[in-house]
């Protein structure tokens, strides 16, 4: 009974796509665009590892703005998502003029670090 | 004194006692700095010895070996004879050498005078001075001693002496074999001069050998593969200790104070009878008029009293390529030139030292570069290399040493930095995916924003 064949996983991966796919779709394009950016974080990783790490401050500038610009896009997830009773009383505008503005911000930084 | 006096009544007499003192003092001074050009001795600027101290058994040496004295003093040596157990023997005197030279003519002395003895002998090498040491069949234990000190060891049996039955020197009167005819010199041009020694050399005496622990004892002339130590005048009861070439007739050692020793187990080497004699080897039917000894005794006696072979490395320079000041500090992956003068003695000048195998490493726990250093012929030494990509605390090194020269061991140390931050290329090649992994980021932002805010 305990037993988990792969029937169950495929059950389960079926049962979460269905899921997804009911989100709103500005949450779905956050989450492309979250996904986009650790994407790219990754591949600067594997090309470090295989380089080596010269100009590390060029390469950190690079990973950071891509996970900064990440948690930043899923801090504005959670603020917009309605299903959120958290942040019930913030207007979705508020939300994305923050990320906007903070997004600003790390890009000042990052264009500073690059070298 | 006078000249002294005259000049201050001189001075005194003219107008103003205070700016007669002025010139009296300014004009002592003068006279006390020309003082130290006065001094002949031996010096860093003229490191030929001057003041010889020759120590013998007895004064019938000076007469059987006046051509070898005579041919010392015509070089401008100045000769001081004593007798080796002289009481009021002293080879310093308030802590400075009265002498630059020694040469030991006393082989069977076994106690020196007073102030003289192992340990003084050895000090005054220790200084830098030079020493010859002649033994024969007399030697002493004290003589024996100073050999071993300086690396030569003499043969133990006090009655031996060096016998070759093939080449031994063919004489009317001795018949056992105990003066031979040696021709086995060292192949150095430095030591012995560059005019070949044709006849062979006369020697009779002890036998010694170089021993194997050190490192800077050279034989000069060695015995023949046939000759052997042992007693002349009694039968060999077992096989003599040393034989053949180890027998060394003649060694020098030039110490790492660059101090030269010459011993030698024949005082007779250096006598009138042999420098005057002529020669013929057993072995071979040539017959000299002239045996060798005395081209080889002069030769020689030049290489341990500097004259010759005795090299200076002065004016280390270095700069960066096309400047031409010194910096304090270079960069890796400079560009440098390194420049540094060599020098021979000539026994009265300085002249400039040619020579291909020069070199100098750039050396910081180990070399990093080793570069030949080439020449102009006018003793100035260049060459031109690139700072290694390794960043620390570096040094010039310059070490030179050849059979029969001094030992040059320079060095200057610089440090080498990394590059600033602003000596880097503007844009380096390897982090381009960075940047442009920036910028996308940039770029994938902006679209982001424009989708999202006008996504129905």
């Amino acid at each position: 009974m305990a037993r988990s064949t792969s029937k169950d996983a495929q059950a389960l991966f079926n049962s979460l796509r269905s899921a997804y796919s009911a989100t709103p779709t500005s949450l779905k394009i956050i989450d492309l665009y979250v996904g986009f950016a650790v994407f790219t974080a990754l591949i600067q990783v594997v090309y470090m590892a295989i380089v080596g790490s010269f100009p590390f401050n060029s390469f950190l500038s690079g990973v950071l703005s891509c996970v900064g610009t990440a948690v930043l896009a899923v801090c504005l997830r959670i603020q917009v998502n309605k299903e959120n009773k958290e942040f019930k009383d913030l207007p979705p505008e508020r939300a994305f003029a923050d990320f906007v503005l903070c997004n600003l911000v790390l890009h000042l930084v990052i264009m500073n670090f690059l070298g | 004194m006078q000249l002294v006096s005259a000049c201050t009544k001189t001075l005194l007499d003219s107008r103003g006692k205070a700016a007669a003192m002025e010139k009296f003092s300014i004009s002592i001074l003068l006279i006390i700095s020309l003082l130290p050009f006065l001094c002949s001795s031996f010096s860093q600027e003229s490191p030929t010895d001057r003041r010889i101290l020759v120590l013998l058994d007895d004064f019938s040496l000076k007469s059987s070996h006046s051509i070898f004295f005579s041919s010392l003093k015509s070089r401008g040596f100045d000769l001081d004879f004593k007798l080796a157990d002289d009481p009021k023997l002293a080879l310093q005197r308030y802590g400075q050498y009265l002498y630059d030279g020694l040469v030991l003519f006393s082989p069977s002395v076994e106690r020196f005078g007073v102030a003289l003895d192992l340990a003084a002998v050895l000090d005054f090498v220790d200084s830098g001075h030079d020493l010859i040491v002649a033994a024969d069949a007399s030697a002493s234990d004290l003589i024996k001693s100073i050999a071993t000190e300086c690396g030569v060891d003499f043969d133990e049996d006090p009655s031996a002496l060096v016998i070759d039955h093939k080449t031994f020197a063919v004489s009317e009167i001795e018949g056992d074999h105990t003066l031979i005819a040696a021709d086995d010199f060292i192949q150095s041009d430095v030591i012995l001069g560059k005019t070949k020694i044709e006849a062979p050399v006369l020697f009779k005496g002890i036998a010694h050998s170089i021993n194997g622990a050190n490192g800077l004892a050279l034989k000069v002339l060695s015995a023949s593969p046939s000759a052997y130590s042992a007693n002349p005048s009694s039968k060999l009861s077992s096989p003599p200790s040393l034989t053949g070439s180890t027998i060394s007739l003649v060694s020098v050692m030039q110490a790492r104070n660059n101090a030269r020793i010459m011993i030698t187990g024949s005082l007779d080497m250096f006598s009138n009878r042999c420098f005057r004699s002529g020669v013929q080897n057993a072995e071979s039917a040539i017959k000299y008029d002239k045996s060798g000894n005395e081209q080889f005794v002069a030769e020689l006696t030049k290489w341990i009293f500097h004259e010759r072979g005795h090299l200076k490395a002065v004016n280390v320079r270095h700069h960066k390529l096309g400047e031409t000041d010194e910096p304090a500090m270079y960069r890796i992956k400079d560009d440098l030139e390194f420049y540094v003068e060599i020098y021979e003695w000539s026994g009265k000048s300085w002249e400039p030292y040619v020579a291909n195998d020069a070199q100098v490493q750039f050396y910081m726990m180990s070399p990093y570069v080793l570069k030949t250093l080439s020449t102009d012929q006018k003793g100035l030494y260049h060459t031109t290399f690139k700072v290694p990509d390794v960043y620390g605390v570096f040094q010039f090194k310059v070490e030179y040493e050849r059979l029969g020269y001094t030992s040059l061991s320079l060095s200057k140390q610089i440090p080498v930095r990394p590059f600033r931050h602003n000596e880097y290329e503007r844009f380096i090649t390897t982090a381009f995916p960075y940047y442009g992994a920036s910028f996308a980021t940039m770029a994938g932002f902006f679209i982001f924003s424009f989708v999202y805010l006008y996504n129905k």
